[in-house]
Order: structure tokens, then sequence, then C-alpha cells
């Protein structure tokens, strides 16, 4: 019975002009937008590419170790198609120095061409399928229950012995299968796209990672096939349901993400700013008053901090950073000679005596600040942007998007494993230096005969979090999808076994 | 008898459930429209002021030296104004820079003891989009008119039409209505202005809450002229509207079901208004290359290397005679000028790539929308360009102020930019040209005419296509 049930829907659905315009036009809309998309990653991808190759010419054409520059780079992320995430908005481009542990605030945009061309907002697949499969599940919900009933078939149908669960439930699984049509139909296109577009590399987790999409996808397309029906249950006009179906989709998907975050004022932390910032900036001071304490003690006299060294191609630096809002604030102050007079031979032992010190300070000094700003970071940044998120999933929108972003790894989780990464070489490079008494050689400030070998080097890798992070990052905000989709089920269930027909 | 068929129209949309959820939809817009401006705009004023008036201040200082010391250093900073109707438009703003640098004067050259040899002048610099986001949270627009009208009172005005035909051919009263002795296009007119009329009830209703919200707050005035341009934008609005009743009208004339013809009407609104923008604009954008920094770094060079060959005799020389100054003061006032262009030929350069994707990007009405509400609110990107404009008009002024004053001085050698050649009195600050940064309301409807136009030609098209649809149609 139930079969027959199953059947008879589907052949009312497929038969449709409405399920064929929709198709036309989601697939006519992935496909450009698709195309659009991979061209977009293939640009970031050269750019990155061309960043990448250039830093490691410039690093090995260095000749002391004061005067590196060492960067690490983000690879764009290929799923950055399905959701762009903060894959585009946030830097990509990390200098990795001893003088500060770097964060995400930290990092900057290479190849940024036109910036301007950022005002028109950017579209990816899984916003696509936000608004227009939405749409497409209330349009096929709309009259499930309240068409039948108007039209007075629901009351035949119930003459037979057939239980109003199963009407339920054959109407839900054959909308869904139809409605399985085109979402997969769609993600067949774009993985069609993907592997055949010759920039775009995806490996065996990713592929999983574009399963969890297409499920969440499906999760989502239910719900709202789901919100349909409870209108439809509800109501006893297909006018009137219609009607609401159109005002619940404009308010939940367009009207409250945006309205929501207008209306809510996340509070500036100017004050945890500011003394936080002095605080860091009171650790230097602190760092600077020793440096100057040891330079006036050592042998050498007089708080000069260049040794009176003088060298042809060689220059001194002496600069820093101070930007409170980022909580960025260090001094640098060094130099370097390709090669050196004689006479400033009898000098140098002190220079290294003096980097001795200064490089156990100074990176001392990185962990300290690391220390106070970490957790300020984390308040004036990272909480605030929790919070809108959370508010956002108020509306299925909200869950939808934070799962797929979490499967794509363009979330924030998934980036800052990206920056954690970033960290963690530092990390390497500071204990590197410190280990082989790099500070204290003569090659920190001079270039040697024998060229540094910078191939000793820790070396910058990232490998995006594995699928089972994934996974873990998404199931909260599917497991809610789920669980609306559950308690959707049951309310409407119990409208339709309670109502008269 | 137009009238008769209007007055039914509204009667039958007043009791409506859609009227009543389209009121409370766009009341609570408006409101948090308006909430959100009064929270803001006092602060950004507050910002410009104080930017202002220390702009303002480094010139006062300056004029107070010397003139040589105004030529030098010139004005502070240059701030764009925030405009009174930021709530009609936001107009990129978070992106787009809100000011013009005065570039400090370029040393040149100096001595071992540190001592400038060469310094040149100030120049003018503009900075790029702000890139620099540091915010890590979701990217979602902000309700302004522009989402408000494009976005929300044209899906509306499609819930409003799409069944005019199509639900009176579902119940027959379609047939018996013209059975009467009505021309069919007075039932067309009818039923358009019936539409209109009763989504402008809702609307005005909103827009005169938010109104009245912004316009008792003490933080916010509101002069004769931006009332005026709200005026217009209100129009807009309405004119916008129409279009989607007409598009309604057509669909709902050729469909004999009014659930098909909300399909249609939907999955259309979809495509032009929400994906067509950015999709458009990013296929726009990948068309022509574009030049990295890198590269415009590079054009830099060679035209500069150039000018320290041809002056080369000057520059070094420590003479204080007639010709050396004049050397001096030409290569100084001709590597301000090189700079200049060159910086202006990068911003060129860019603002033609984001003219050629607006462009293109106004086949959608919603773009279209949005250029003319944020050239009547004075935002967005054209008014950026326009600020642009201002400051350059106002660096040749001032330049042109600098000379002339200098003539005016006897013991001055009149060689300008030199310190040497240069009166070394004090100007009275008053007398030195301020920047003002202006919104011309006249220029920038000269170039939006055009797309106005098209505005208005496509709702005339849809609406000749409705009648013609209409007209020919069985019942």
């Amino acid at each position: 019975m139930l079969l027959t049930l199953i059947r008879r829907e589907l052949l009312d659905n497929l038969m449709t002009f409405r399920f064929a315009a929709a198709i036309l036009i989601m697939l006519l809309l992935v496909v450009a937008n698709t195309a659009v998309l991979i061209k977009d990653y293939e640009r970031r991808l050269e750019a990155y590419n061309t960043a990448v190759q250039k830093h490691r010419q410039d690093l090995l054409e260095t000749k002391t170790y004061s005067a590196v520059g060492l960067t690490a780079y983000r690879p764009p992320n290929p799923l950055s198609i399905f959701n762009v995430g903060l894959d585009k908005r946030l830097g990509n481009t990390l200098r990795v120095s001893y003088l500060y542990v770097p964060t995400l605030w930290d990092a900057w945009k290479h190849g940024a061409n036109n910036a301007y061309l950022n005002i028109f907002a950017s579209i990816d697949i899984v916003f696509i399928f936000q608004g227009i499969l939405s749409l497409l599940a209330l349009v096929f919900a709309y009259d499930a229950l309240a068409g039948e009933r108007e039209r007075g078939t629901l009351r035949l149908v119930l003459t037979h012995p057939v239980r109003r669960g199963h009407i339920l439930f054959a109407k839900y699984i054959s909308a869904m299968l139809c409605l399985l049509i085109p979402l997969l139909m769609c993600f067949l296109l774009v993985l069609i796209m993907l592997t055949t577009s010759a920039s775009v590399f995806l490996g065996t987790d990713d592929f999983f990672r574009i399963g969890g999409v297409i499920f969440t996808s499906f999760v989502y397309l239910s719900l709202f096939y789901l919100i349909g029906m409870l209108i439809s249950a509800a109501t006893r006009r297909t006018g009137t349901a219609l009607m609401l179906a159109m005002f619940a989709w404009g308010f939940l998907v367009l009207v409250y993400p945006n309205m929501i975050l207008t209306a809510i004022e996340t509070d500036p932390h100017t004050d945890t700013e500011t003394s936080v910032y002095n605080q860091i900036k009171q650790i230097w001071e602190e760092f600077d008053r020793e440096r100057k304490q040891f330079l006036a003690n050592d042998p050498v006299p007089g708080e000069d901090w260049d040794f009176g060294l003088w060298g042809d191609d060689g220059y001194t630096f002496w600069g820093g950073t101070d930007d409170s809002s980022k909580l960025l604030y260090y001094e640098s102050t060094g130099f370097h000679f390709e090669t050196l007079k004689e006479e400033s031979e009898p000098q140098v032992p002190h220079a290294q005596n003096y980097h001795r010190f200064f490089g156990l300070q100074v990176t001392n000094t990185a962990d300290r600040t690391w220390i106070v700003r970490k957790p300020a970071l984390e308040m004036i940044y990272v909480q605030p942007a929790k919070k809108e998120q959370m508010l956002l999933k108020f509306s299925p929108v909200g869950l939808y998007d934070s799962a797929t972003e979490a499967w794509t790894g363009t979330d924030l989780s998934g980036l800052q494993d990206f920056f954690m990464a970033g960290q963690r070489y530092q990390q390497a490079v500071v204990d590197y230096f410190l280990d082989n008494k790099i500070f204290e050689s003569r090659q920190w400030f001079v270039a040697a005969k024998g060229e540094i070998d910078w191939n000793m080097l820790p070396q910058f890798s990232f490998q995006r979090s594995d699928i089972g992070t994934n996974a873990k990052r998404a199931l909260p905000d599917l497991f809610l999808l789920l669980i609306l989709n559950l308690i959707l089920f049951a309310i409407i269930f119990l409208i339709f076994v309670k109502s008269e027909v | 008898m137009v009238w008769h068929i209007t007055k039914r129209e509204i009667y039958d949309n007043l009791n409506s459930l859609r009227f009543a959820l389209t009121t409370v939809l766009l009341l609570a817009l408006m409101v948090t429209n308006a909430v959100r401006h009064l929270r803001e705009h006092p602060k950004r004023v507050q910002r410009y002021q104080d930017a202002v008036t220390e702009s303002l201040n480094r010139l006062t200082a300056h004029a107070d030296e010397n003139l040589y010391k105004l030529a030098q250093y010139g004005p502070g900073n240059f701030y764009k104004k925030p405009s009174p109707l930021h709530f009609c438009a936001n107009g990129g703003e978070p992106l787009l820079p809100d000011m013009v640098e005065v570039e400090e004067p370029n040393v040149f050259a100096t001595d071992s003891e540190d001592n400038i040899l060469l310094q040149g002048v100030w120049s003018l610099s503009y900075p790029d989009a702000n890139l620099q986001n540091k915010s890590v949270g979701p990217d979602v627009s902000q309700v302004d008119w522009i989402f408000i009208i494009g976005y929300v009172l044209s899906l509306l005005a499609l819930l409003f039409t799409f069944d005019t035909f199509s639900g009176e051919r579902e119940r027959g009263t379609l047939r018996l209505m013209l059975a009467n002795s009505v021309p069919r296009h007075t039932v067309l007119i009818g039923k358009f202005l019936g539409g209109l009329l009763s989504i402008s009830i809702p609307f005005t209703l909103a827009v005169l809450v938010n109104l009245l919200l912004i316009s008792t707050s003490s933080d916010v005035h509101l002069t004769t002229e931006a009332w005026g341009r709200l005026g217009i934008i209100f129009c807009l609005a309405l004119l916008y509207t129409s279009l989607f009743l007409a598009l309604g009208l057509l669909v709902s004339t050729r469909v004999q079901r009014s659930a098909v013809s909300l399909m249609l009407l939907l999955l259309t609104w979809v495509t032009f208004v929400v994906f067509m923008p950015s999709t458009l604009a990013s296929i726009a954008s990948s068309f022509s290359p574009t030049k990295s920094f890198d590269e415009f770094w590079k054009q830099r060079n060679p035209v500069q290397e150039d000018l320290w060959d041809k002056y080369r005799e000057w520059l070094w020389s420590d003479e204080l005679d007639d010709e050396t100054l004049r050397g001096k003061s030409d290569f100084y006032t001709e590597h301000v000028e090189r700079s200049e262009r060159w910086r202006e030929g990068q911003l060129k350069y860019r603002s033609s790539q984001m003219h050629r994707a607006r462009a293109i990007t106004s086949i959608s009405p919603a773009t279209l929308l949005q250029h003319l509400i944020e050239s009547f609110a004075g935002t967005g990107f054209e008014r950026h360009l326009q600020f642009v404009g201002n400051t350059q008009h106002y660096a040749r002024q001032l330049r042109e102020f600098i000379v002339d004053t200098d003539r005016g001085d006897p013991e001055s050698l009149h060689i300008i930019n030199v310190r040497e050649g240069m009166s070394q009195k004090p100007v009275s600050p008053a007398a030195v040209p301020k920047f003002e940064d202006t919104f011309d309301l006249n220029e920038d409807f000269n170039t939006r005419a055009m797309e106005l136009l098209l505005l208005t030609l496509f709702v005339v098209v849809l609406l000749a296509g409705a009648y013609l649809a209409f007209v020919r149609v069985e019942v």
C-alpha cells in the first residue's frame, strides 16, 4: 500500500511544469557559477604558486640570518567552490618572525589585484542551494495536504484502509525522492566540472567532504519541505498555504539573517584593547631597558648597539610595528653586511655576545606578549563572531551554512588550522635558531664565504585537517538540522491525525 | 471604470493575509534600519569631524610658520564627508577608503649627519580599498533601503500580482468580469494600479515610521535638500516596484495556474535579483587582466629615474643662484606631478575596471536600483570618485594660492617649492582656502539619467508585454 502511495505521488510530482522549470534554472545557475568559481580558484592558485616560488628564490638569495624574511603562504581551498566561507576574506600571507607569534590578524593578502572589485558579493554553490533548494522544497510542499483537501481527494484516499501516518510518510518520501534528483544532478555537474579542470586536485578525503556537503544539503532540503508541509497541514486553503510558505521563505532565508545582525550591537572591547596593548608595550619597554643595561655593562663603552661595525653593502635597521587594533607591538633592530671592513673585526665577538643575549631575550619577550595577546584577541574578535554565528543559527539557513563551511574547512576553525600551523612553524624556527646558536653566530649579521644552507631550516608545511575533524565540526549543526526535521515531522503528524478531513 | 477596478483590487488586498504580513515585515525592517542608523551615524559624524579638525590644525600650524612650510607640507589628510542618507544605501562603505592621504614630502638626499639636503613637497595619494578586515564574523549585508526595496519589496510585489489573472481564471471570475462591457486594457490598468497602491500603503507606512524615528532624533539632521533626495528615492522605489508588478501581471496572464505562475516568477526573481549581479560581476572582472601592485611599481621607476638624469647638474650643487634654485624647483614640482599622475593612473585603471563590471551588471534591475539609490543618497563608488575629484580640485586651488601669495611678497625670489626661493613670512590661516567635501547632485544626475531611462524602459516593455498578452489571451 505504501508503495502504491509513493508511486502515485512520485508521478504526480515529476510530471509537473514547476519541476522542469526549477531543474532548468538551477542547473543553469550552478553551471554558470561553477565555471566562474573554478576560474577564480585557478587565479588564486596561480597567485599562490608564484608567491611561494618568489619567496623560495628570495630566501636562497639571502646571505645573513637577520635579513631573512620567512613567510608562510596559505593555499586556496579547492572546496571553497562549494562554500567560500572565510577562505577569500582572511589573509593568506603570514610573516614568520622571532619577534611575535603570528595570528590570522597579522596576515595579509598577496595577489590582491583590484581590491575595489570586492564590493560585488561573491557567491558559491551553497549560496545557490540556500536560496533555490528551499524555494523548491516549499513549492513542492505547500499543496501536499491542503491541495488534496481542497480537491477532495484526501477524503477519497482515507476511505481506503490506509493509516494516516502512511499517507504522510509516502508523501514525504516521494517528494524527497523528487527533490533529490535536481540536487544530485547539480552536484554531479559540479563534480564533472571540477574533475575535468586541470588545476583542481581533489583527494579521497575531499570526495567524502563533498559527500558531507551533499548530505547536509539533503537534510536542509528536507527541513524546508517539512516546513512547507506543516503550513499545508495547518491551513485549509492552498492560496493561504502558498502565501504563508512564501513569507516563511522570505523571512527565514532573506530577511532574518541580514536583519538580526543589523539589529544587534556587538560591543567593542576598547577597554581591553587599550589595556592589553599597553601591557604588551610595557613588556617590550622592559626588554628595551634590559637590552640597554646589557649594552651599558658590556666591555664596549657606550650603549651603541651596532658596535661601530663598518662594512660594504650593509644596512642597519631600526623599526617596529604598533597597531593597537591588532594588539601588535614590537621593535626590531639589527644590521646586515655583505663584507666587513678589516678594522671592524675585533668588534665582532662583542656583537656576537650581544646577539646571544638579544636572541634569548627577544624570543622570551615574544612568548610573554603572546600569553597576554592570545586571550585578548580571542575576546575582541573571536567571541563576537561566535555570537553572531550563533544568532544566525536560529534560521535553518545559518545552520546549513555553518555545517557546510565546517565540511569544506572554510570556517573559522578550518582557517585557524593554518594559522596554528604557522604558529608551530614559528616555534620550530625559533627553536632551531636557539638550538643551533644562530643568534650568536657570525652569520647572523655578516655574510660568510660559504652560503647558508637554507634547506636546514625547518620547512613550512600545512595540511588541511582530516575528514574526521571536519565531520566533528560539522556534526553539531547537522544534528540540530536533523532534530528540527524530526520535531517538525512529529508536529505535522499530530496535526494531520487530529484534523478533520 | 479603471478606478472601480482599482478600488475593488485594493479592498481585496486590504483584507488578505499577505497585506498583513507585508506590513509587519516592512515595518520590522524599516525600524531595524532606523535604529541602526541612529546608533551608528553620530559616531560616524564624530569620527569625521575629529579627523577634519586634526587636518585643519595641521594646515593652520604650517601656515603659521611660513609660506614655504605650507608649500612643502601642504594640508592634512582629506576625509570623505559621511552622507546623512547613509541609511538608504551603505554603498560598500566598509570597503571603500574614506580618505585621500597627503603624503609627507620625499627626502631625496641626506648627508652623513642625516641633515636633509634635498626635500620635495607634499603629494596626493589614494589609499587602496580596505581589505584588511579584522572581523571574522559572518558576512551578511546590512539592512539598508537598497536591501529592503531591492530584495524584499520586489519579492512582495510578485506575491501581490502572481495570481491577478490566473487566480481569477481559476475561480472563474475573470470570465464574469470580461462579460461586462469593459475594455481589456482598462482591466489591466485597473489591476496594475490596484496592485501598486496596495503595496504602496504598507511601504509608505514603513518609510514614514523609519523617517519619523530618524528625524525626531536630535543626533541626526536632515536638510531640506536631503528630504528632496529622499522623495526621489521614494519615487524610484515605486518605479522599481512597478517593474515587478508588471512582470507579475505578464506571467499571470499567460499561465493557467497560479502555482505555476508563482514558481516561474520566483525563479526569474531569484535569477535576476539575487544571482545575476554577483555572477555577472565575477565574469566581468575576469575579462580584463588585472595588474598587480608590482606591475604598477615597475611602471613608476623608469619615469622617476629619467627625472634624476634631467636635473642632475642642479641637484648636487650647493649654489644659491637663480638657475640652480629654479632647477631644483622644477625637479620637485615635476616629481610630485609625475608621482601624482602615476597614482592617478593606478586609480583610473582600477575604476575603469569597476565601471565595466558595473555596466555589465546593470542588466539586473536590482543593480540599476542600487546604482540610482546610491547616487541619490551620496554613497558608493561613484561618490568616492567624486570625493577624489574634489580633493584634486582643492589641491590645485591650494597650489595656486601659494603661488599667488608668494607673488605678493617683494622679498621672495618667487621660486616655488625651494626654501631659499620662497617667502619666509607666515600666512594668515584664515586666508588659506579650506577643503570642504561637497556632494553635487546635478553632476550625479547626468550620469544616472541613463540608468533611470533603462529602468523606465524595463517597466514600459513589461507593461506593454502584459497588455499584448492579456488582449490576446483566451479566457
